[in-house]
């Protein structure tokens, strides 16, 4: 064993507590900064990484099968720029009913494919099983979460042709066909078109996307490829949910990465200047300047190791739940976003122990150039000059002079004061900004509501394959306003409307009654309150280019009438508007109410009013509605993940920082006690030898906090806060914060403070 | 050895079959001694026997392992650590042989600094310091850091120190140690006239100068026994 590992476990067996500490401090940091790259890489490209793992295909096109035979189109797979292809696959369209499973009628685009996986677009089967035999058929299912089994074995009639069984329930995400069924089943269908799935290897533009295909059908003849979409199409539909919590996370990600570094630093900086003195008598024993400074780096290397692979364990089993929590609300797709890139993990474990030692490096040069004398003098010098004057000041005051020395005691390091603070203040920048978006995300939860409970009364009809109702709309709202507890019913109708001059169809809800509380849903302009007035939520004015104040053409079964958008909603569907029931008149004179939504008196039995809906009309279906919010959910956990996280390593920061302080001042402390200091008054003048620093950094973490948190919220893409959501900050609140540089500042330093009050004076006043 | 004259005199110090064990190592064993008002006993002996456990036994800085340890009539046993602090700071001064001056304070706060964790205020404790920091012929160093100060004015320095509670009793523990010979002089001559000014002194010390000069009283330990007491005549 060499003589520099021999002094290195010497000095790590010597210094367990420090050794402790430094270990803590890199597992915290180390699962604060996987957690938080893990956060970056997921957040940074969500959609990316699912369509990647599930090959989802760049281009899917549609040739002219009588143009392009199947082995000319299977040669459009080997041309250059392809780096991989599936089909050609049959495809058709097949007419479905009005309710049939949960589609509203329409066409359904059927692929046929012998199985889900192969090289490009890897299905997922969700429930039951691939379509292998005439007769069977597999839809895909559109959003989160599966159908259930229940709906397996419905049946699609389909003219001329044997009914189809549905024998799954399937999800891609490059949404190549709407439902599947075997190559046989689809020769029986006819198919009109051939489909051609392709990955190319510049996919990043349209244009290349543009470029690529046509370079793959190059040799086709003229008019074989009759449709193509890519998956930026996709992808554009897709961040525009994902990206909205991006902001935020990110922002948490770099604060959990400052937070981290700067603990780190200040630890092994703290332990190395500490260990001067024991590097003076390395030296003076014949270790060389390189040899000392290789024990120093180490001696901290050993703990920052095992620190940060138990980190990156505990990390790894966090990362899979608390990522899980921070994209639930998001569209995800069917491909798992929460799970940490093997390379977070490995640069957690080798970045945090060589972040440790380049931080221990700086320190140890300058104790490579100390001279040996004053090397072993350091820590019992005098350190005159530092902050002198402001501790005469302090003594002189009318504070107890407990206090008035522990308040002078960060001017005497002032860079360790300094690392301190900058920690405290990020972590009290963390703890306003967790405050302040939990308050905005409450304030958002409660929007639109008020009063009661709601209760959601759904009307039987095809859309649910339950019976209508017996009674006529009106006599239903009738009905439900007079049973007891309701406080006021707001009626509903849902259409599939065009929007004149868009692709993509809207979803729109018209509403009649009672919407006292919807004004708080608002956050610019005003509810609708008379015909031809629309809103709709941020993300659905974003997608489809509109502002307050624009025109808008609804088309419905061959009517139009047009509307204006009188107000954004404060968050809402990408697909959906609002509009009151005038709006509707014009475009379906006969429609009637899907849903009631009844407001009860506060205090009233949601559950007895619900009973007594249902007893009113067996077409009708009553719900206490939740009144959970998925991203209020997101936001609030995830940030009290990040808040008690970065509060612990800011806390042990100040541990790290206070120990060394004591363990430095020993002397003086057994001095203090041998004069009649008392071991409260020990405890006082260690804590308040920080609680200032953590008060100060207070002070300068709540305007930075405040101000991320307006950030954020200005920056959340789905939703649009109104700014009575955003002013969340008052008097009591700020205080409060104030008080948690101070409490953050006070955790950290009890525990080295009791332990200081705890020493045995006669041993240290013989330290000399 | 108590003389007649001893018992008109008030105890300040009473040790009984005070025994002290650290591990399997015997500090203290069976000790017993009084000291009385006025008095100025000096311990000897070679390293290792004892005397410094003494001291702290006396100064309430460690706690006997059995026996019974009385200073100015409070049992310091029947004390906790908060007791003990306010008792060292009523009734106990101590001189340390490395001075354990607070290197970030001038000579006058230093001093200031006993009185001020009484709750004395501090414009009152800098009075009373200066007063000393005068007595003691230091005073024109009072806003020097101890790093200026030579080791006999840093040793006076504490003495003011331990003085600022007017103290029954002033320990100290080789206060001469770290001095050269000029400023041992100087800090013997003071505790010689503290003495004659009715200040009960433990001295404890490797010095026989020290002891003959300044003490009325040899106390010789020995294997953590009291091997012989003496009543030495003044030589100053």
């Amino acid at each position: 064993m060499s003589a520099v590992w021999r002094a290195s476990r010497a000095a790590v067996k010597r210094r367990r507590l420090q050794a402790f500490v430094i270990g803590l401090v890199v597992l915290c940091s180390t699962t604060t900064v996987l957690l938080a790259l893990g956060l970056l890489d997921v957040a940074t490209s969500p959609f990316d990484k699912a369509y990647a793992a599930q090959r989802g295909p760049h281009t899917v096109a549609a040739f002219d099968p009588a143009k392009a035979t199947p082995e000319q189109l299977a040669q459009t797979a080997r041309r250059p720029g392809v780096t991989a292809a599936a089909g050609p696959f049959g495809q058709s369209v097949l007419d479905v009913p009005k309710g049939w499973l949960w589609m509203p009628g329409g066409s359904l685009r059927v692929v046929g494919r012998a199985d889900p996986g192969g090289p490009v677009d890897r299905v997922e089967v969700l429930e039951g099983r691939w379509a292998t035999a005439p007769g069977e058929i597999v839809v895909a299912w559109p959003s989160a979460g599966t159908p259930g089994t229940e709906l397996l074995g419905t049946t699609l009639e389909v003219p001329g042709s044997a009914p189809l069984t549905v024998v799954g329930f399937a999800a891609g995400m490059g949404k190549s066909a709407d439902a599947w069924v075997s190559p046989e089943q689809m020769t029986a269908l006819r198919p009109a078109t051939a489909q051609m799935l392709y990955r190319f290897s510049d996919s990043a533009t349209q244009a290349r996307l543009d470029a690529a295909l046509a370079r793959a059908t190059a040799g086709l003849p003229e008019g074989a490829l009759t449709s193509a979409h890519t998956h930026l199409d996709l992808r554009k539909a897709f961040s525009s949910l994902a990206d909205a919590y991006l902001p935020f996370m990110t922002l948490f990600g770099v604060l959990g990465l400052l937070v981290s570094a700067l603990i780190v630093g200040n630890v092994v900086s703290g332990a190395v200047v500490s260990g001067y003195r024991h590097i003076g008598v390395l030296k003076a024993l014949g270790f060389t300047p390189n040899q000392v400074v290789a024990v120093y780096l180490a001696m901290t290397a050993v703990p920052a190791l095992v620190g940060s692979a138990a980190g990156t364990l505990l990390g790894n089993a966090l990362a899979g739940p608390v990522l899980r929590i921070a994209f639930s609300g998001i569209e995800t797709g069917r491909a798992a976003v929460g799970g940490v890139s093997s390379w977070v993990s490995v640069v957690c474990l080798l970045g945090m122990p060589a972040l440790v030692v380049l931080t221990a490096l700086v320190p140890a040069l300058r104790a490579h150039r100390l001279p040996t004398a004053r090397a072993i003098s350091a820590g019992s010098a005098p350190l005159t000059g530092r902050g002198l004057r402001v501790q005469r000041v302090l003594a002189g005051s009318r504070l107890p002079r407990a206090v008035s020395m522990g308040l002078g005691q960060p001017f005497a390091r002032p860079g360790r004061t300094l690392l301190t603070l900058a920690a405290i203040v990020l972590g009290v920048t963390t703890v306003t900004l967790a405050t302040g978006l939990t308050s905005t995300m409450l304030a958002y939860s409660e929007a639109g509501r008020g009063g009661g409970a709601l209760v959601r009364v759904e009307a039987g009809g095809p859309d649910n394959g339950r019976a209508a109702p017996l009674l006529g709309d009106a006599r239903i709202e009738e009905r439900l306003r007079s049973l007891p507890g309701a406080a006021g019913v707001r009626a509903r109708a849902l259409a599939q409307v065009t929007l004149v001059g868009q692709s993509r169809p809207a979803f729109a809800d018209f509403y009649r009654g009672d919407d006292a509380s919807s004004a708080g849903r608002i956050a610019e302009g005003r509810m609708p309150g008379a015909a031809g007035e629309v809103v709709a939520g941020p993300a659905f004015l974003t997608q489809n280019g509109l502002r307050l104040g624009d025109r808008v053409t609804l088309a419905l079964g061959g009517r139009q009438t047009s509307a204006t958008v009188v107000g954004e909603l404060i968050e809402g569907n990408a697909r959906a508007l609002e509009a009151s029931w005038d709006t509707l008149l014009p475009l379906a004179p006969d429609a009637r109410a899907v849903e009631y939504e009844v407001r009860l008196a506060p205090g009233a039995d949601a559950r007895a009013y619900a009973a007594a809906a249902e007893a009113t009309d067996p077409g009708l279906r009553a719900s206490v509605s939740d009144a959970g919010n998925t991203a209020t959910t997101t936001v609030v956990a995830f940030s009290t993940v990040f808040t008690v996280l970065l509060s612990a390593v800011a806390s042990l920061g100040v541990f790290n920082t206070v120990l060394l302080g004591t363990r430095e001042r020993r002397r003086d402390l057994g001095m203090l006690k041998s004069i009649g200091m008392t071991p409260r008054q020990v405890v006082l003048m260690t804590v308040t030898s920080v609680a200032g620093v953590g008060a100060v950094g207070g002070l300068l973490g709540i305007p930075l906090g405040i101000l991320a948190h307006r950030l954020v919220v200005d920056n959340v893409g789905v939703v649009s806060f109104p700014e009575s959501m955003k002013a969340v900050w008052d008097a009591p609140q700020l205080s409060g914060l104030l008080l948690a540089g101070v409490a953050i500042a006070v955790m950290g330093a009890l525990v080295p403070a009791r332990s200081a009050a705890r020493t045995t004076i006669a041993a240290a006043l013989h330290t000399e | 050895m108590t003389t007649d004259h001893d018992t008109a005199r008030q105890v300040v110090v009473r040790l009984d079959d005070v025994h002290k064990e650290y591990g399997d190592a015997k500090a203290l064993d069976g000790v017993c001694l009084e000291i009385h008002a006025g008095d100025a006993v000096a311990v000897m002996g070679p390293s290792g026997c004892g005397k410094s456990t003494l001291l702290n036994m006396v100064a309430g800085l460690d706690r006997p392992t059995s026996g019974t340890v009385e200073v100015q009539g409070h049992d310091l046993g029947e004390l906790n650590e908060t007791g003990l602090a306010l008792f060292r700071r009523r009734h106990v001064g101590m001189v340390f042989q490395f001075f354990n001056l607070i290197d970030d304070l001038p000579a006058l706060d230093n001093v200031a600094l006993a009185a001020q964790l009484t709750g004395t205020p501090a414009r009152q404790a800098r009075r009373r310091a200066l007063e000393l920091l005068d007595e003691l012929g230091v005073a024109d160093r009072r806003n020097n850091y101890p790093a200026t100060l030579s080791g006999g004015e840093r040793q006076r320095v504490a003495v003011a120190r331990a003085l600022m509670n007017r103290p029954a009793l002033l320990l100290a523990d080789e206060p001469t140690g770290a001095l050269d010979s000029r400023s041992g002089e100087q800090v013997m001559d003071l505790l010689i006239d503290l003495n004659q000014m009715g200040q009960t002194l433990l001295i404890v010390t490797h010095d026989p100068e020290l002891a003959t000069r300044c003490a009325s009283r040899l106390v010789e330990v020995a294997d953590g026994r009291i091997a012989r007491q003496s009543v030495l005549e003044a030589t100053a």
